[in-house]
């Protein structure tokens, strides 16, 4: 049970408390409403670059990371298609020191033409190391733009092309900071031996002068229906080749969440599923398979990938699988199978949940899906679904005409 | 209220540790139980001395390891995990170039189910054929990925170079070696170094008493005692070796040394000098390479302690074209730890890091267990955290310089790149 207060500053800023006796550690949890979904699509990688700027100083602290790390304390932050977060972690009884450094850059960033230039560059290789130099390493580079056709997740977090970030303007950044990084699009969370009086203090007096900026409303046409079976091949110099098959379903907001999770651990989730036994040791059509969802809050993907064995080929390995996602579909769901997949989710939770920061990021996360009242519902969320809502989900999810394929072609040489 | 200089804050003091209790099983066995655990959790580790270097032929301690639950007379591989997995039970499997063994991670409602299906699998394993060309398969998938990525490559040839190609430590795996792993020979592994060898166990999480007695009687099947094996180890090279990699757009550097382990007078000093170095975000090579330059993604150093060795190493990728650049830039920033006094308050901020590091690093009870653990294999004191905390504040910038003399000698460092 994960336990927390709310309250909101005159900005518009929304704080939240989450009270933990049990550790020396404090964790300050920024999360701010904007994600690659949000760039301009002559833009792209924008958010990210966002992130990596967050870090070159801000108008009254010339480096975020010196004060913290005097303090004890340590940071890191992540961006995704739909979401920034940011978090510290430090001494509890340097609390202020986080609040005062991540108001600073709320407030206003130090804009110098060198934390530009030279984050630019960092994320450039980042893109190489991440995307262009490992093997499989762009699959997402490619899927997406087979997927999307309208909708901004037709764009990795690190964006379409390296040239939209080598072209960056500080114009282009400024304008990216008023728009999305106010008080009004952030939720501000405090976990730690502390109190919620003394957070409400801390966070009034270092957040509440920060003025309000305008809620950019957002305007996103969503992905039309797909229709028509979508298929793509590529030659890479990869060790075997490998298949890539997304098929959209519902929003991390709707039941397909939870229909897709278990669904894809009764698939691929570990040694017991079906795919690792028929397609992995049985058939030894593939040398590894698996199976899960990307959870996007504007619209989901079940994803099967796997690489196949030396000298087997593509028809036969997708067929192999299409012939798993009709079962899925088909025959009755074991009760204690789906049991099975449901128990492994319980032991999950309680591990999650053991960190003080993994609930502050959840509970940043469900306030800002708007699901914050439903943060200790996820656990009958799953109990809840029987073996025929799932039949159900993957007979109409696991159909050629909402399937996308990516064949991965070793080049020979 | 002042935003350009911030509020006051205080370092932390000391930090509070919980280690657990140690229970003497059957035939010597120990159990290390820590029961301050706030939910249900349960995590039960057995560790076994049967790591990589052990294992006269490449690749099979690593099979055993892989194979411990691949079926019985009476039971296949997936009927063992379908079980584990009913139950809610997660079965990692775990092997370093030292230890080796297994980690059930679960509820504390499962965990004597758990344990019983886990405990009879292994006693009984016949290590099938079919299970070993599987994990052959997968295994050599896998590998070759690896291979494609230069800072694998990098890293193989790097200890290759520390230890010589001939040590457990330094050997360097081929595509070739997986033919070569036959089940007489993870059978004979198995039995030398899991059945007739005791295991260490970790339990973290509330239990009943009645489990400690169901380990207690499993333990008494454990006859004999460990297995000594200490490491040959060849001359370490220096000098600076390239290896091409065509089509790769980034190199892999890995830079370093043989060193001291963590029982070392100088251990404390030399982890503080580190941390200046690249021990953290704010490091120097940091600050240089990657927030200066622009020319990575990262970059950061460390120490490595085994049981027969340890080394410092410096590892990052960078864009093929910088490389030379890169490496050039390392050599000066070791340098100028050498020629100048780290001044005072980069100083006092990294020892201010390190203390709120200590804190995160033993924040809660699994976190705790990894600390003891750190202590039992090292053979450390018990006192060594405190110890650590009260040498980190007498450090001065001149005692670092000199330690920074000592051991950053260019002429002493082996460079490795690939790409």
């Amino acid at each position: 049970m994960i336990e927390f207060e709310k309250f909101e500053l005159e900005n518009g800023l929304r704080v939240i408390f989450h009270q933990d006796v049990t550790t020396p550690i404090a964790v300050v949890n920024i999360i701010y409403d904007v994600g690659a979904r949000d760039e301009d699509p002559n833009r792209t990688g924008f958010a990210h670059l966002f992130e990596h700027l967050m870090f070159g100083g801000s108008k009254n602290i010339p480096n975020y990371d010196s004060p913290l790390q005097l303090a004890g304390g340590e940071c890191n932050a992540f961006t995704n298609n739909d979401i920034t977060n940011y978090y510290d972690t430090l001494p509890v009884q340097n609390l202020e020191t986080a609040m005062w450094l991540e108001s600073d850059r709320m407030l206003e960033l130090a804009f110098t033409p060198k934390s530009l230039e030279v984050q630019r560059n960092v994320v450039i290789e980042e893109f190489k190391q991440r995307y262009l130099n490992q093997p499989y390493g762009d699959v997402w580079l490619e899927l997406r733009p087979l997927i999307y056709k309208e909708h901004p997740y037709n764009w990795a977090t690190i964006g379409k092309n390296i040239d939209h970030i080598a072209n960056a303007t500080m114009e282009e950044v400024k304008d990216f900071f008023y728009t999305h990084y106010g008080p009004q699009n952030a939720v501000l969370v405090v976990g730690g031996n502390t109190t919620r009086e003394e957070v409400e203090e801390l966070a009034k007096k270092w957040f509440g002068p920060i003025p309000k900026r305008d809620k950019q409303e957002r305007n996103i046409s969503p992905e039309p229906k797909q229709l028509e079976e979508r298929r793509k091949k590529i030659e890479r110099e990869v060790p075997a080749n490998a298949m890539y098959l997304a098929f959209r379903m519902g929003s991390r907001l709707t039941e397909d969440h939870y229909l897709g999770d278990l669904c894809s651990d009764i698939l691929a989730g570990g040694k017991s599923s079906r795919m690792y036994h028929e397609l992995v040791v049985k058939s030894r059509l593939f040398s590894n398979i698996s199976a899960y969802i990307t959870g996007g809050w504007e619209d989901g993907l079940f994803v099967v990938s796997g690489q196949l064995s030396e000298g087997v080929s593509f028809e036969e390995g997708e067929k192999a699988v299409w012939k798993q996602l009709k079962n899925m579909a088909n025959e009755e769901i074991a009760q204690r199978e789906l049991q099975k997949v449901k128990n492994k989710f319980k032991t999950s939770k309680v591990f999650s949940e053991q960190s003080l920061m993994s609930r502050v990021l959840k509970i940043a996360m469900f306030e800002l899906m708007g699901k914050l009242g439903q943060i200790n519902d996820e656990l009958s969320n799953y109990d809840t679904i029987n073996g025929s809502q799932i039949q159900e989900f993957a007979s109409r999810t696991f159909i050629k005409e909402n399937s996308n394929l990516l064949l991965i072609q070793r080049k020979n040489g | 209220m002042d935003r350009v200089k911030g509020p006051e804050f205080k370092q932390a003091e000391s930090i509070s540790l919980s280690f657990p209790k140690q229970i003497k099983l059957n035939n010597d066995v120990d159990l290390y139980y820590l029961d301050e655990v706030k939910d249900d959790s349960v995590k039960l580790e057995f560790s076994w001395t049967a790591g990589t270097k052990y294992a006269k032929d490449k690749l099979i301690a690593s099979f055993t390891n892989k194979l411990l639950f691949s079926g019985t007379a009476d039971r296949t591989a997936r009927e063992i995990s379908e079980e584990v997995d009913f139950y809610g039970g997660y079965l990692q499997k775990n092997i370093d170039k030292d230890h080796a063994g297994f980690t059930i991670y679960c509820l504390n409602e499962n965990v004597s189910t758990i344990f019983k299906i886990v405990s009879k699998v292994l006693a009984n394993c016949t290590f099938p054929v079919e299970e070993l060309d599987k994990e052959r398969t997968i295994a050599l998938e896998q590998f070759k990925i690896d291979s494609e990525k230069v800072k694998n490559l990098c890293r193989r040839r790097f200890n290759a170079g520390l230890f010589g190609e001939e040590s457990a430590y330094g050997r360097i795996v081929e595509n070739a070696d997986f033919e070569e792993v036959s089940k007489s020979n993870v059978e004979a592994f198995y039995k030398d170094f899991y059945q007739n060898n005791r295991p260490t166990i970790f339990l973290c999480g509330k239990v009943d008493d009645s489990f400690i007695e169901d380990l207690r009687e499993w333990s008494s099947q454990f006859s004999s005692g460990e297995k000594a094996n200490t490491v040959s180890l060849d001359e370490q090279q220096t000098g600076e070796f390239h290896s091409e990699q065509e089509g790769a757009i980034q190199s892999a550097i890995r830079i370093g040394c043989r060193m001291f382990d963590k029982k070392h007078p100088d251990y404390f000093g030399f982890q503080l000098l580190n941390t200046v170095l690249g021990g953290y975000f704010g490091s120097r090579l940091m600050a240089n390479i990657r927030e200066d330059k622009g020319y990575t993604y990262g970059i950061g150093s460390s120490l490595a302690v085994m049981e027969d060795a340890a080394y410092f190493f410096i590892a990052t990728e960078v864009g093929s074209e910088v490389r030379e650049a890169a490496i050039n830039e390392v050599f000066k920033e070791l340098q100028k730890l050498q020629d100048e006094a780290i001044p005072e308050d980069e100083l006092n901020r990294v020892k201010n890091y390190m203390f709120g590091e200590f804190l995160r690093q033993s924040d809660g009870s699994l976190a705790m267990m990894e600390c003891f653990k750190n202590i039992y294999f090292n053979q450390l004191q018990e006192s060594y955290y405190s110890d650590f905390f009260k040498a980190l504040h007498k450090f001065t910038a001149a005692d670092l310089q000199q330690l920074a003399q000592k051991y950053f000698q260019k002429n002493k460092m082996i460079v490795m790149s690939v790409g």
